[in-house]
């Protein structure tokens, strides 16, 4: 008897409470390698901190995650990381004060031994960095300017830049094109189509409907801190989708043609 | 979207408007010197300070008369550079005063117990940075503000040191090799010097070119960003109280040393003199922003006031007087010069 390999990562019963407000309540979520899992729901459904806690920066009140089977216990970002779960946070996670260089190497900078000292290496990581905004097609011209100098834009950017560039087997995207101009979206599509490709789990929490239809396998609906509904991208409509959100039958206008955009 | 277009996302096939010249040039000289404003500030009111003083005396600018701010300034120097890093992550160290006196005070009172000098300095520098753990303990672990549990420390600290001493100073055998410490010369430089060199080069060294000194930048700037990109902040913050313990320990013990003696009234108001020099050199308050040169020029700035203005006759008492105006001018001009003309450009 052959069995199908564990999904990559399988979140099952995690609550989350915040004093009186149960932020999340017997929530699931599960990945399979390289599949596009966009997570929605209304301001304040939990997306946010769903995620928090598959990335270690929340610790959930009960419930368990599992990376490949194996059961794990996050009590800290690094806990994750180290099992290359990477996230892309809606509140950037930015040092203003710091260069393009130094955020996008933030925790893992190279160093090289001078005179038996671990001591920064400074040149390649200016080199590696300016590689990694070339491969992510980013535009900002100085790897040594500091991060409070570029637009919303190009922080975003950098922010996306350095959850994609180190390996990871889970990427967990909170509303990453927020802040982004035309071009850029298309361009974070296309990284999330070409790091799923290469067998990457990403988890897309986004307003923007539409994108999910160009880039998901799967939508799944949080309603007040619950997972209300699951449906495959094929299986369902921007319409519906919309529907599920807000929790009734909803006529606005933006909802209506939208349908026609993804075909 | 159709084509997959791995290498470059962002690659048009043809281009609709006409090509402009790049928007962004080379950092000048002039941007750069913008950019370090502060340092540059704090440069410039060091040697208008220094210029001022070799016209207007006649024992500023000899070898012998600099020497001796180097030496007398050592324990500023050297409180300073770790006071630069606890400020950096957007903390303060109130305690510093304190704990030299209670080191300086320590050190005597072992001294005289007889215990071998080489012990003591290891046991105060011990004491400086257990004193630093505890404190960085309340505010990394438990999250009490910085201000409030040094102060906190500052009293008890300062309160101990009077209560060992019973409020009188005690005397150090002028034969111990404990006062080396504070009175040798090494290769016709003060040993006090030396040592305050010697820590502000790796005070340097760990603040630019370390992960260390990255993360300590990093958490004054955004903690949290900090803490998610995987590093253990805590440690990070606690580690920074530890150095600045063992700092005025060290600055505590060059001080017994020059003076012969330890007191309990040591290092009263040196933590306001040691966190208005790394301010003057352009570190910010807030965090996230902090220079090691700056702290040095800044603690120089200090330094030679103090000295300039008794060599010129005029009364000590000038000396806060005077480096009160210029923190104020100096920060003022970091504002609006500086500042400014970012904007601006
Ligand atoms: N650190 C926190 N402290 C208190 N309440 C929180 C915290 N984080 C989230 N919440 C609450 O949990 C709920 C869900 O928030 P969030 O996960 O950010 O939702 P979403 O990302 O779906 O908009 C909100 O009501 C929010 O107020
Ligand atoms: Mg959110």
């Amino acid at each position: 008897m052959t069995t199908t390999p564990p999904p990559r990562v399988r979140m099952t019963g995690i609550s989350k409470r915040y004093g009186p407000i149960t932020t999340l309540s017997d929530v699931s979520l599960t990945l399979a390698p390289g599949e596009v899992l966009g997570l929605v729901g209304d301001n304040g459904a939990g997306k946010s901190t769903l995620s928090k806690i598959l990335s270690g920066a929340v610790i959930p009140d009960a419930g368990t995650i599992e990376i490949d089977g194996e059961t794990v216990a996050f009590t800290s970002p690094a806990d994750a990381r180290a099992r290359r779960v990477e996230m892309v946070y809606q509140d950037l996670a930015l040092c203003d004060t710091v260069d393009v260089a130094g955020n996008l190497f933030l925790g893992r900078e190279p160093r090289r031994r001078v005179a038996g000292l671990p001591l920064l290496d400074k040149p390649r990581m200016h080199g590696d960095a300016r590689a990694m905004l070339d491969r992510l097609g980013i535009v900002i011209p100085d790897t040594r300017q500091k991060v409070e100098t570029l637009s919303g834009g190009q922080r975003q950017s950098i922010a996306i830049g350095r959850a994609a560039s180190f390996d990871p087997l889970v990427l967990i995207m909170d509303e990453p094109t927020a802040a982004l101009a035309v071009a850029e979206v298309e361009a974070v599509l296309d990284l999330i189509r070409r790091v799923s490709a290469a067998g990457v789990g990403v988890i897309l929490i986004t307003h923007r409907l539409q994108d999910l239809f160009l880039v998901c396998d799967r939508i799944q609906v949080m309603y007040e801190g619950r997972n209300v509904a699951e449906r495959r991208i094929e299986d369902t409509s921007i319409a519906e989708i919309v529907d599920l959100i807000v929790g009734h039958k909803f006529e606005a206008r933006s909802a209506g043609h939208s349908r026609e955009q993804t075909s | 979207m159709t084509g997959e277009t791995p290498s470059s996302p962002q690659a048009a096939p043809a281009r609709l408007h006409a090509a402009a010249p790049p928007r962004h040039r080379q950092a000048t000289v002039a941007d750069r010197l913008i950019a370090n404003g502060s340092v540059v500030s704090i440069a410039v009111f060091f040697l208008v300070v220094c210029l001022l003083f070799s016209v207007g005396t006649d024992a500023f600018l000899t070898r012998p008369n600099l020497l001796n701010v180097l030496r007398q300034s050592a324990p500023l120097l050297i409180a300073a550079a770790a006071m630069t890093f606890v400020i950096t992550t957007g903390g303060i160290d109130l305690s510093i005063g304190s704990v030299l006196a209670l080191v300086s005070a320590l050190s005597a009172a072992l001294l005289q117990f007889g215990v071998p000098w080489p012990l003591v300095i290891l046991l105060m520098l011990a004491c400086g940075g257990l004193i630093g753990a505890i404190q960085g303990y309340f505010i990394a672990y438990e999250g009490i503000p910085a201000f409030i549990v040094t102060l906190a420390g500052l009293s008890i600290v300062r309160g101990t040191a009077l209560l060992v001493t019973g409020g009188y100073s005690i005397p150090i055998d002028s034969g111990s090799p404990f006062v080396v410490i504070g009175r040798a010369w090494v290769f016709g430089v003060p040993l006090p010097a030396l040592i305050a060199v010697t820590m502000l080069v790796i005070a340097f060294v760990v603040f630019n070119e370390t992960r260390f000194g990255r993360y300590v930048t990093g958490i004054g700037a955004n903690r949290e960003a900090v803490r998610r990109a995987g590093v253990d902040v805590r440690i990070t913050t606690l580690a920074v109280y530890v150095i600045s313990g063992m700092a005025a320990a060290l600055a505590g013990i060059i001080l017994a040393g020059r003076l012969g003696s330890g007191s309990s009234n040591a290092g009263q108001g040196f933590e306001l003199e040691v966190i208005a020099a790394v301010v003057l050199g352009g570190t910010s308050l807030f965090g996230g922003r902090g220079t090691i040169v700056g702290t040095i020029l800044g603690a120089l700035t200090v330094a030679v006031l103090a000295n300039g203005l008794i060599l010129a006759h005029m009364s000590p008492f000038l000396t806060p007087i005077v480096t009160g105006f210029i923190i104020l001018v100096a920060i003022w001009l970091n504002f609006r010069l500086f500042r400014g003309s970012l904007r601006s450009r």
